[in-house]
């Protein structure tokens, strides 16, 4: 037998205090790898969503409200400052408007009007409105009729036009054509690219009219869409655009594409100082640290109890040595007197706090495995619900979606800003939220190991103490005690 | 040879410095069987403490194989505990949680003896004391009180030690248990020839020793 066996075996000595002290121990392990595992999760996202950040910036009027009857618009002096900028490669320009369905029926809102122009399509929008609660995806809340959440019968949402100098992008993401042709961003003509809900909504396909504007329209292409808020979207040419809904010569939104990622910062600095106060910048930078904000305060959540666990199970176990030293302490002293030194009775006694640990940590795996996910997708939920409550503001118009601008653009919606406001803000926003709360939360080897490595830790700070305690035990209080 | 010198331990207590041993000097030659009588608080265990190095003195020698226990490091008296010195207790104190076996095969383990070795000395050793072969395998409290003590005597002999200290190893036991260990111990003097020191209270046991020394309020009263 030597201090390893004999320390294990002196672990078991008494079978209720060890069980009691292992399931302190696993509760607290636990807690410590259910809060590894969230923090290194929610930093993964965190380093996800920022390395995947565009290197565009986006410009509003200043003061832009989508659901604002009048707005400013951005000039085209003003624009092509913009343009002759360093390190900006590309300016995207666009104009949108959204428009109610023909013959449908809105619901009254507080403020503000259903639609941009007033003016109507014989489109019929593929989204359907879950009015369910929070619809499942913690989105801002929607003011029909000061509270009451019914909708007329033949009601449906309205349709954004968005009139675009490219095409060939929508929302930051390039447009994919399932059939038909691409349209040019500068010609002024009656066609339009419609998504395959839309097209499958209304019986389109290539070729086929639908009415916008009182006017007669053509389908040229056919796009899939890659999120549910673009399913409603029709593009057409800027030109086009600015035409039909009588806004010639406006431009609502543009986004300036920077060279790289390393110029983005200068890039955004030399855009606000040139459009001073007439216009609202923002970077994707910015807009990603705006879109991890709540994921930030998971971190910083998760890192303060994983050292409070951590600290706990130095504790639990520090007194828990601290018992058992004092209650051998006749034991240690004739140890010492038959000839064991300190460093032997301190390495019996370590091995013991070793083992107490290691089960404990057997013990807290087991529930770090089981609690990770669900305690990580409580903590993300609700800090991504507070965000949205505090940050959603129902808009002036239309369906008002409560979704701050950072958030909305960042998952991509870089073509968010439009006329009207309404559910596309909202539905972006719900895109936002759930992006960042799809988080994947599993117990790696990494953690395992890092979890393993505090575990010793544990055991080791633990019995710092009885260690010291060891030592001034003198071999004489064995007699003098008898 | 054990020679102990002008021995002088105090200790500093609320009241002042209380002397334990004031001034002792003996010796005893190799092999002996010595005791070491008094009353309560004469300083017995004290002078027990010192000669097995639990304790150092305040001043004065204790030579052991011509050395001075005093200018041993600790490191030195952690070998001295564990390969000169066996201790006998009056209540055992042996490790609860380990067999007999392995009560006796500690020390040698601590003396870095190998494992096979350590196994065969132990049984041998529990043997020589009466210990019954299933009676090796028991923990200590399975065991009665003059088994018990046979086994402390046993690891006490594990190291072969020069010298043996006996702290009224008889003080737990009945008459008749106690004349028994007492008898081993006389009789393990003789076979190994090891010095044996016994504090005692029990006159009958110190008149059968080769020398007894008396302590009276920490000093040494009589030699015979």
């Amino acid at each position: 037998m030597n201090p390893v066996s004999r320390g294990v075996r002196n672990a078991f000595r008494n079978g209720v205090r060890t069980l009691s002290i292992i399931i302190i121990l696993g509760l607290s392990i636990g807690l410590c790898l259910t809060m590894l595992v969230a923090n290194k999760a929610v930093s993964s996202k965190i380093a996800s969503v920022k390395s995947s950040i565009g290197t565009t910036i986006t410009i509003s009027p200043a003061g832009f409200n989508p659901g604002a009857a009048a707005n400013n618009a951005l000039t085209a002096s003003q624009l092509d400052k913009v343009k002759s900028l360093p390190h900006v490669t590309k300016l995207t320009e666009t104009v949108s408007d959204r428009l109610s369905t023909t013959g449908s029926s809105q619901p009254s809102f507080g403020m503000g009007r259903s639609s941009g122009s007033g003016a109507t399509t014989s489109l019929t929008s593929p989204v359907k409105l879950n009015l369910n609660g929070q619809g499942g995806a913690g989105g801002g809340r929607i003011f029909v009729n000061g509270g009451n959440a019914s909708l007329p019968s033949n009601f449906s949402l309205p349709i954004t036009f968005l009139g675009t100098n490219d095409p060939d992008s929508l929302n930051g993401s390039s447009v994919s054509l399932s059939s038909g042709k691409a349209i040019s961003g500068s010609a002024d003509t009656n066609e339009a690219l419609i998504s395959a809900a839309m097209a499958s909504k209304n019986n389109l396909k290539v070729g086929s009219t639908f009415t916008a504007y009182d006017k007669s329209l053509t389908v040229a292409g056919i796009f899939k869409s890659s999120n549910q808020g673009d399913e409603d979207t029709v593009i057409l040419s800027l030109a086009a655009e600015q035409r039909l809904s009588g806004q010639s010569g406006s431009v609502t939104s543009a986004i300036a594409t920077v060279d790289s990622l390393d110029n983005l910062s200068s890039a955004t600095g030399a855009i606000k100082s040139t459009l001073d106060s007439n216009a609202d910048v923002v970077s994707s930078e910015e807009q990603a640290d705006n879109t991890v904000k709540p994921l930030n305060s998971v971190k910083t959540v998760s890192f303060f109890s994983l050292i409070g666990a951590v600290v706990a199970g130095g504790v639990i176990i520090l007194l828990s040595m601290v018992m058992i030293v004092r209650e051998r302490k006749r034991e240690i002293g004739v140890v010492k007197a038959i000839g064991g030194s300190n460093l032997r009775i301190m390495a019996e006694f370590m091995v013991e706090a070793l083992t107490l640990t290691v089960i404990g940590a057997v013990i807290g795996l087991l529930i770090g495995v089981i609690a990770g996910q669900p305690v990580t997708n409580t903590l993300v939920d609700n800090s991504t619900t507070s965000t949205s409550t505090t940050g959603g503001q129902p808009g002036a118009g239309g369906f008002g979606g409560g979704a701050q601008m950072g958030e909305r653009v960042s998952n991509g919606d870089q073509g968010a800003s439009r006329p009207g406001g309404g559910f596309g803000g909202r539905l972006r926003n719900t895109g936002a939220v759930r992006g960042i709360r799809n988080i994947d939360a599993q117990i790696g080897w990494g953690i395992l190991l890092d979890g393993f490595g505090a575990a010793v830790l544990i055991a080791v700070v633990g019995s710092a103490l009885a260690a010291g305690m060891i030592s001034k035990v003198r071999p004489s209080e064995t007699l003098r005690s008898v | 040879m054990l020679e102990v010198k002008n021995l002088v331990k105090t200790f500093n207590s609320g009241d002042g410095a209380v002397t334990a041993t004031d001034d002792i000097s003996f010796e005893v030659p190799d092999g002996q069987f010595a005791s070491i009588v008094g009353r309560s608080g004469s300083g017995k265990s004290t002078l027990l403490s010192l000669l097995g190095g639990l304790d150092k003195p305040t001043s004065g020698q204790i030579m052991v194989g011509g050395r001075d226990l005093a200018g041993f490091s600790d490191h030195e008296l952690i070998g001295y505990r564990g390969r000169t010195i066996g201790f006998v207790f009056q209540n055992y104190n042996l490790v609860p949680n380990l067999s007999a076996l392995e009560n006796v095969m500690l020390p040698m383990e601590f003396a870095r003896v190998a494992k096979a070795e350590r196994k065969e000395r132990a049984k041998h050793l529990l043997g020589q004391v009466g210990l019954a072969d299933d009676q090796m395998q028991r923990r200590p409290a399975r065991l009665s009180g003059g088994q018990q003590q046979r086994v402390a005597i046993a690891r006490a002999l594990a190291n072969h030690p020069k010298l043996i200290l006996a702290d009224e190893p008889t003080g737990n036991l009945d008459s008749e248990t106690g004349k028994m260990i007492f008898d081993l111990l006389h009789d393990l003097s003789r076979s190994e020839n090891t010095t044996i020191i016994v504090v005692t209270h029990d006159s009958e046991i110190a008149g059968k020793t080769d020398r007894t020394f008396r302590l009276k309020d920490g000093k040494l009263a009589k030699k015979t």
